[in-house]
């Protein structure tokens, strides 16, 4: 399962989900889905949030018991 | 988005759908009688007061309904020029793809609807092949098939809005 800290991130450079979403390009339903973890966002998506929250895209996104202790 | 014309499009569908049994049960119950001899060819359809109040009501509460919904798709197109409803479009407008977040959504939504399909349809041909059932529990049947259809599909998408949170 893909694990994010979109939310933390997000809250770091203190974006709503609405603001977020204007500047990656989707809803703000999407990107509370992201955050919940109910859907993984393809690489493109992943890119793009990665950009808009400026970190790598490895920091945002992981996969779970892989990297999740090192976060 | 929890308002949104095409996430709550399913439940405007299953008021319709529940308002046509309603019609369907007033134009099934007349008694028919057809005479047909040397002499005379007649067809006589009595409708008692309670089945023809049941047919006006309910064409009247589903002009009303209708009224209203087209309304509804109306002030959502003058909202979404880019994202517009086509009263007569193919293409399902309770359909969510704005992004790919609404179309993962939307599929998973379609793929439960699909499964129910895969198992009721057969089942119900089934019933009716090699059970004598009369021509309005078919009608119920199949409008209660379409009934839940809309209804698994907006408890699918209805539950990824929950606990929506800036």
């Amino acid at each position: 399962m893909l694990k994010n800290r979109v939310k933390e991130m997000r809250a770091r450079h203190s974006l709503t989900q609405s603001d977020l979403g204007k500047q990656v390009d989707v809803t703000r339903q999407t990107i509370a889905f992201i955050e919940k973890g109910e859907f993984s966002p393809s690489i493109t998506l992943s890119l793009k949030l990665a950009k808009a929250l400026q970190v790598d895209v490895n920091e945002l996104f992981w996969l779970e018991g892989e990297k999740e202790d090192e976060k | 988005m929890k308002n949104d014309i095409r996430v709550t499009y399913p439940l405007w569908m299953m008021g319709f759908i529940a308002l046509l049994g309603v019609i369907a049960y007033g134009i099934n119950s007349p008694k028919t009688e057809f005479i047909d001899t040397a002499t005379e060819t007649s067809l006589t359809v009595q409708i008692g007061p309670f089945e023809s109040a049941l047919i006006f009501g309910a064409i009247f509460v589903y002009l009303i309904v209708l009224t209203i919904f087209v309304s509804k798709v109306k002030q959502y197109n003058k909202n979404n020029p880019q994202q517009k409803i086509s009263m007569f479009s193919i293409r399902p407008p309770e359909y969510l793809e704005a992004d790919e977040g609404m179309t993962y959504i939307t599929r998973w939504a379609v793929q439960k609807v699909y499964t129910f399909y895969s198992l009721a349809l057969p089942a119900l041909a089934t019933v009716v092949i090699i059970l004598p059932i009369p021509r309005l529990l078919i009608i119920y049947a199949i409008l209660g098939l379409a009934f839940t259809q809309y209804g698994i599909y907006y408890a699918e998408v209805r539950k990824h809005f929950k606990e929506e949170t800036e």
